[in-house]
């Protein structure tokens, strides 16, 4: 039995897309993230609280979730496990804004909460509804081997049987997230959930 | 299963697992009422001796507070194992939630690089000469269960024969200036499960544990289970229901009969929400009656630490056949009553729960089991 | 009172990132919590500190906000009779 990719998502500033297929998102005044929001006709306006970090899962997950007619289900046999290089130093900056020597301070609480990278995986937790286990690892630096070692030994949890992994990232000029659904399968016509995908599906969403 | 080989907490209480767990036992607490870090209100909090943490640590003046406590505290708890940290079958598992977060408080013009979480973590293991990546979990208040479950995990599938588990955090202008706004401060010492608790204290601490795997017939203290569920229902307020906190439970103990459990180690907060919680998801589980204490009243909340020193301590007390006292604890809140441990008490039981529980909605819930009569060190 | 209201409206918006509600949205007596906007404990405690930051009032206890955050107008009301800026 071996573990293989269900659906996978890309997102940056730039472009979108879902199992390779780009998701088009009109050009306009807003922002990429609040047009593809839009364009995918998300109506959560909780998103709109959400750091940059957590826009990008949360959107990631709807890339992958839309239309399945069971997400909004209670179920805890899927895991969700994030991985990125700069942790919530985004929000954390931030955050700190608030709180400067010498200038008003008013810490914000609203800042202060995002302050965790972990909160991306409640965001998706809280919109899919997801029990299962929740985890956030930080690298030095992408590593798809990383990704397959955590992912293979998250299925030791004997409730768990599909993990949502991703690689998210938002600080200063890198911003991206590449999401993929794995699962136990053993069909040969299913992709594996190996370095080699990983590394060909986010060049691929990459290059748009 | 995994075998505990060696540990060591450094914290407001003392430098070794032995001057820790002593200070506990007689009922102390690190928590003072502080002023200082630049911050308009004073606060309570359980603050690491800088000056006996640079004495003992001795030099290593390009370190910061946080490396130079996660380092000693590898270094004390490696010692006498005969575990070689250079080895390339010894793997990192370094647990913070902000780690040198109070870097951002200078100049924001000169990033350091030491704000990532994976900077400490690889200078802590380079530090041995461990030529591999450390393995970075930054999971909110549950970071320091998570890491020993992805120890667990990585010593189960092969990928290391030894697991050294680090968690440490550090307190900063950031961290607590947060905490205040959240209203989540207690200015007086903490008081877990207790009916008027008002708030949480902030703690500092470095704890280490390092894992084998285990062989047949292992003696000693063994990490038998671990699992980590999401409430799915706010991403900082507890769950009403104790939903994530309760299939942990059930996870961590399918199969185990309450009656054989020794204690609960429960996250314990002492803020109104977090406890109550915790005491739906135990009553839920059918744990009520099983004897529950909190640490936090001794050490304050070490957040990324938390879940590793509280099961050092915890796993002491379970070596040596000994129920700890829930500190702070006088009245039982009426609604969802539990075994709150009120004094020190002997047991003869082989199990003992660690529960975590953090902001993101994540819980988690360690089973440990205690093995013949080695004392694992 | 009516410019207090409408200001407020707009700083509630702004703090708590309701980016699809209008002003004109939010009736002036209607509960801030509970169902409409679907504030939360944090949107709470966030209001606390515009209280202070954009009028200089300081509520040091949670459950004052509570009292206060009944509606915009009992808000407002507030405002009027204890601003400092």
């Amino acid at each position: 039995m071996g573990l293989v990719i269900r659906k996978y998502s890309y997102i940056n500033d730039r472009v979108a897309s879902v199992d390779g297929r780009a998701i088009p998102v009109p050009a306009g005044e807003e922002k990429f993230l609040t047009a593809l929001y839009r364009a995918r006709r998300v109506d959560y306006p909780r998103f709109f609280k959400m750091d940059a970090l957590s826009k990008l899962g949360f959107l990631a997950s709807e890339l992958i979730f839309e239309g399945d007619a069971s997400r909004f289900t209670p179920r805890d046999h899927v895991a969700i496990l994030c991985f990125n290089r700069s942790s919530s130093l985004e929000s954390d900056a931030a955050y700190q804004a608030t709180i400067r020597h010498g200038e008003e301070y008013f810490p914000s609480p609203s800042l202060f909460v995002y302050t965790l990278p972990n909160i991306v995986t409640a965001e998706i937790a809280i919109r899919n509804r997801l029990h299962g286990e929740t985890a956030f690892y930080v690298l030095e630096r992408f590593d798809p081997r990383a990704l397959v070692g955590r992912v293979g030994e998250a299925f030791q949890d004997a409730a768990t049987r599909a993990v949502l992994v991703a690689w998210v990232e938002s600080f200063r000029d890198s911003r991206e997230v590449f999401m993929m659904l794995v699962e136990k399968n053993d069909t040969i016509f299913d992709l594996p959930f190996s370095v080699e995908s990983i590394v060909e599906l986010l060049n691929r969403g990459r290059n748009g | 299963m995994i075998a505990w080989v060696g540990d060591n907490v450094i914290s407001s209480l003392g430098f070794t697992t032995d001057e820790n767990y002593r200070a506990v036992l007689a009922g102390q607490s690190g928590a003072r009422l502080h002023d200082g870090m630049g911050l308009p209100e004073p606060f309570m909090a359980s603050l690491i001796d800088r000056e006996r943490l640079n004495d003992e640590f001795g030099g290593g003046d390009g370190y910061t507070p946080l490396e130079k406590a996660a380092i000693l505290s590898v270094t004390r708890a490696a010692a006498g194992t005969g575990v070689d940290l250079s080895g390339e079958r010894v793997l990192f598992f370094f647990s913070s939630t902000k780690g040198n977060v109070f870097l951002l408080d200078g100049d924001p013009a000169t990033l350091d690089d030491r704000v990532y979480l994976w900077r400490p973590a690889a200078l802590v293991s380079r530090h041995f000469n461990n030529p591999n990546d450390p393995v970075v979990i930054s999971n909110a208040c549950i970071s320091g269960a998570s890491a020993q479950v992805a120890a667990r995990r990585a010593l189960e599938a092969g990928a290391c024969d030894h697991a050294v588990v680090v968690g440490a955090e550090m307190l900063s202008r950031f961290i607590i200036s947060g905490f205040q706004s959240l209203k989540a401060l207690s200015p007086e010492p903490c008081r877990p499960f207790d009916a008027a608790r008002a708030g949480l204290n902030l703690g500092e601490a470095a704890a280490t544990v390092i894992y084998k795997r285990a062989g047949e017939g292992e003696a000693g203290i063994l990490l038998a289970r671990g699992a980590v569920r999401n409430d799915a229902n706010h991403i900082s307020g507890p769950s009403r229901t104790g939903e994530g906190s309760f299939l942990a439970l059930e996870a961590a103990l399918d199969g185990i009969s309450p009656d054989d459990v020794a204690f609960i180690n429960a996250h314990g907060t002492a803020t109104p929400y977090n406890d109550r919680m915790e005491a739906i998801a135990l009553t839920r589980a059918g744990l009520a009656a099983v004897p529950v204490n909190s640490l936090k009243a001794h050490f304050g909340h070490t957040l990324g630490a938390a879940g590793v020193v509280e099961s050092v301590i915890s796993a002491r007390a379970l070596r040596e056949g000994t129920i700890l006292a829930s500190k702070g604890y006088r009245e039982q809140e009426p609604e969802y009553p539990l075994n709150v441990a009120t004094r020190v008490a002997p047991t003869g039981k082989r199990y003992f729960v660690k529960m975590l529980s953090g902001f993101g909605g994540c819980n988690a819930a360690l089973l440990y089991k205690k093995v013949g009569h080695g004392t694992g060190h | 009172m009516d410019e207090l209201i409408l200001n407020l409206k707009r700083e509630i918006i702004e703090v708590l990132n309701l980016e699809e509600v209008k002003p004109e949205e939010i009736e002036d007596d209607a509960p801030l919590f509970g169902e409409g906007l679907g504030l939360d404990s944090i949107d709470a405690l966030e209001l606390i500190v515009l209280m202070e930051k954009n009028y200089g009032i300081k509520l040091s206890d949670p459950a004052q906000g509570r009292e206060l955050f009944k509606s915009i107008r009992v808000m407002a009301t507030y405002i009027r009779d204890n601003r400092k800026k």
